[in-house]
């Protein structure tokens, strides 16, 4: 194992992080583990879980932000087919490193939650839809499931309840929409992986393999032993008034310490950013930052002092100093969003237009086709931002990548894979509009010049 | 006779066992026949698709759609370096033409000529605070550098890497693949060490 980069002894999800050999059983157990379990399985029913993890306020970490408790709500209490957990670990988000950190450190916690949220939701078998490419968290928890069933907890009858359980891992083989609920699964089922034209039915009600579904992202399955453990109301504590509890934050890029830090929700970008990550590289000022992965929309350097609460960063208040991105997600108007807490910081050595580029390419790559906006928006803006940096570009290029983020925004697609895309455009055509013009106008990389008078011997001299 | 070798056919059959679906087992049993042969060849897939009784043209669609199944013959070693935007931002690009390089490959879809690697740009891997970072076959490589590219394919190239030395005699080539027999594979290049 690397050296671990991030929070140790945080106050909820990595309190035991930094413990020698965490992830085997037998240390997880002494530390207290399984407590919650053996506590809601042989003291609670599942609606008192599900009421305990409502009045937690915790929602989802995926991105969406849905409230947990009401996703298992949402399901029957009596079906003549079987009910599913499937566990999103499909981490993929550009800037996201979190749920490895997380599987691979403590997979005992993650397969602790999903034994209480199986329970809850009255499902007997769950699956870990898990990202080909995580080989390391895959091993950790093949060998964690075996444990598990060593001793009996994933089995008949775990901790003696009348409740037989069984927990199965599928591998995915490397697609960034699978990710998206509908996407994972079809994939689940053995398709192409496309979202399905939803919604209704909710997975609740036809989820895989058409039975009732909930699907839960690895972060908030992991967050539920504490819940049980401690109670709704004590997790409800932290955070603020609307956004409750701790929640991961991947840092990453032009930092001095990049690591995976769980934070209190409701401290500012500023305190994770220059507290805990170390701030920018000596030398250099943090440009532009992005708040929760390639698909929130950019931030300029001067916001860092935001909120992270999942309201608080959809309406930034010193916004209103800068000039307003067009963003737009089902007829509501945003500033960005803390989806999945994949913080992504960049600094003035980097040009801004290279950057956005290089993302249309991962969405262009990463569209599974099914949707024209973006099918085909993605390679058009691709090719507009190709002809823009090799100097071949005008005006009508900038308008044309303006079309285009229109165009994927606002619900147009079935999944929010379009809607990142035209994110990216649409907040770095906003913010950083002097770099596009340069490039497209004059073929000038202002970014690239700074980094060459940089290390340039004549650096720091005046009227050289 | 077909491509897949008795174990891998038992190994395939048993999967349909674990899922409510036949369909969900086509992505393990491409799996096995990928590790098996070294890349998914239309005999590979038409294979696979008659052990689970689907329609050919299926398999090849979901085979197609997903970016860790190769269609094309790669090399015994896969390095997949990310080049996505954490990554990038700590240099990713120059470790990337650094390792084409070093293994003599032009392009993505190129095998090196010892039939020993293949390098591919892939989308963010999810290791973000060790940036930057690849996979090389079944495993994470962190912080990287050229020096470090240079070490892990000296190492599978079975030449120790002592401060810039060649050893005198090469040591054991890689394994013969029998399965392999549609690659050439070049009697000298092995010897030599990594341009750096």
């Amino acid at each position: 194992m690397p050296e671990l980069r991030g929070t140790t002894k945080g106050p909820v999800l990595t309190r035991w992080f930094g413990t020698d050999n965490l992830h085997t059983l037998d240390v997880y157990e002494k530390l207290g583990g399984y407590g919650a379990m053996r506590k809601a399985l042989t003291t609670m029913n599942p609606d008192q879980i599900v009421q305990e993890v409502k009045d937690s306020g915790l929602r989802g970490r995926g991105g969406a932000d849905f409230s947990t408790g009401v996703k298992w709500s949402l399901m029957p209490k009596e079906s003549a087919l079987p009910m599913h957990l499937v566990v999103n670990a499909d981490e993929s988000e550009p800037g996201s490193a979190k749920d490895r950190y997380l599987m691979e450190n403590s997979p005992h916690m993650l397969l602790e939650g999903i034994g209480i949220a199986a329970f809850a939701i009255r499902s007997h078998q769950a699956w870990i839809y898990i990202r080909g490419e995580y080989d390391g968290p895959y091993e950790r928890l093949v060998t964690a499931i075996g444990e598990m069933k060593k001793k009996g907890y994933i089995g008949p009858k775990p901790f003696g309840a009348d409740w037989p359980l069984d927990v199965r891992i599928f591998r995915g083989h490397g697609a960034y929409i699978c990710g998206e609920e509908g996407a994972l699964l079809e994939s689940l089922e053995g398709k192409r992986a496309q979202p399905r034209a939803w919604k209704p039915p909710y997975p609740a009600q036809k989820g895989v393999w058409n039975r009732p579904t909930t699907v839960n992202n690895v972060e908030t399955i992991s967050t539920v032993p504490w819940i049980i453990e401690n109670g709704g109301a004590a997790y409800a504590k932290l955070g603020t008034e609307k956004s409750h509890g701790t929640r991961m934050f991947t840092v990453s890029g032009h930092v001095q310490r990049p690591g995976n830090y769980e934070m209190e929700i409701g401290k500012t970008y500023r305190d994770l950013i220059e507290g805990l990550a170390g701030g920018a590289l000596p030398g250099h000022t943090i440009k532009a930052w992005w708040p929760g992965g390639s698909s929130s929309p950019v931030m300029p350097g001067d916001l860092l002092d935001t909120t992270t609460d999942l309201d608080g960063v959809k309406n930034v208040a010193n916004l209103k100093s800068h000039p307003q991105p067009p963003l737009n997600m089902g007829g509501r108007a945003f500033a960005t969003m803390g989806g999945s807490g994949g913080v992504i910081v960049m600094d003035e050595s980097f040009c801004m237009v290279k950057a956005a580029h290089r993302l249309l390419q991962f969405y262009a790559h990463e569209s599974c086709g099914k949707c024209t906006p973006c099918r085909v928006g993605g390679n058009w803006a691709v090719r507009a931002y190709e002809r823009i940096l090799s100097g071949e570009g005008g005006t009508e290029d900038l308008g044309i990548l303006d079309r285009i983020q229109d165009g994927l925004q606002a619900g147009r697609c079935l999944c929010g894979l379009g809607d990142a895309a035209g994110w990216v455009i649409a907040s770095t055509l906003t913010h950083y509009r002097s770099e596009y013009e340069e490039h497209a106008l004059h073929n000038v990389c202002s970014a690239e010049m700074a980094a060459v008078n940089a290390t340039s011997p004549l650096a720091g001299r005046t009227n050289a | 006779m077909g491509v897949l070798s008795e174990h891998v056919i038992e190994e395939i059959r048993g999967l349909p066992a674990q899922f409510p679906d036949i369909r969900s087992a086509v992505m393990p049993a491409l799996d096995l026949a990928q590790e098996h042969v070294g890349y998914l060849s239309p005999e590979a897939m038409s294979e696979v698709a008659e052990l689970l009784k689907l329609d050919p043209g299926y398999v090849q669609g979901v085979a197609t759609f997903y970016t860790l199944f190769h269609t094309e013959p790669v090399g015994k070693h896969r390095m997949y370096l990310c080049t996505n935007i954490s990554c990038k931002l700590r240099g990713a690009d120059d470790l990337l033409a650094h390792a084409m390089q070093s293994v003599g490959v032009g392009g993505q879809s190129e095998v090196s000529a010892d039939g020993l690697f293949s390098v591919e740009a892939v989308e963010c891997l999810g290791a973000c605070e060790y940036a930057p970072m690849m996979r090389l076959d079944h495993s994470y490589h962190y912080d990287l550098t050229a020096e470090k590219i240079d070490a892990l394919i000296a190492e599978r190239k079975n030449v120790l890497p002592i401060h810039g030395e060649v050893p005198a005699k090469p040591a054991e080539g890689p394994p013969a693949a029998p399965a392999k027999p549609a690659r050439k594979r070049a009697a000298a290049p092995r010897k030599k060490k990594a341009d750096a």
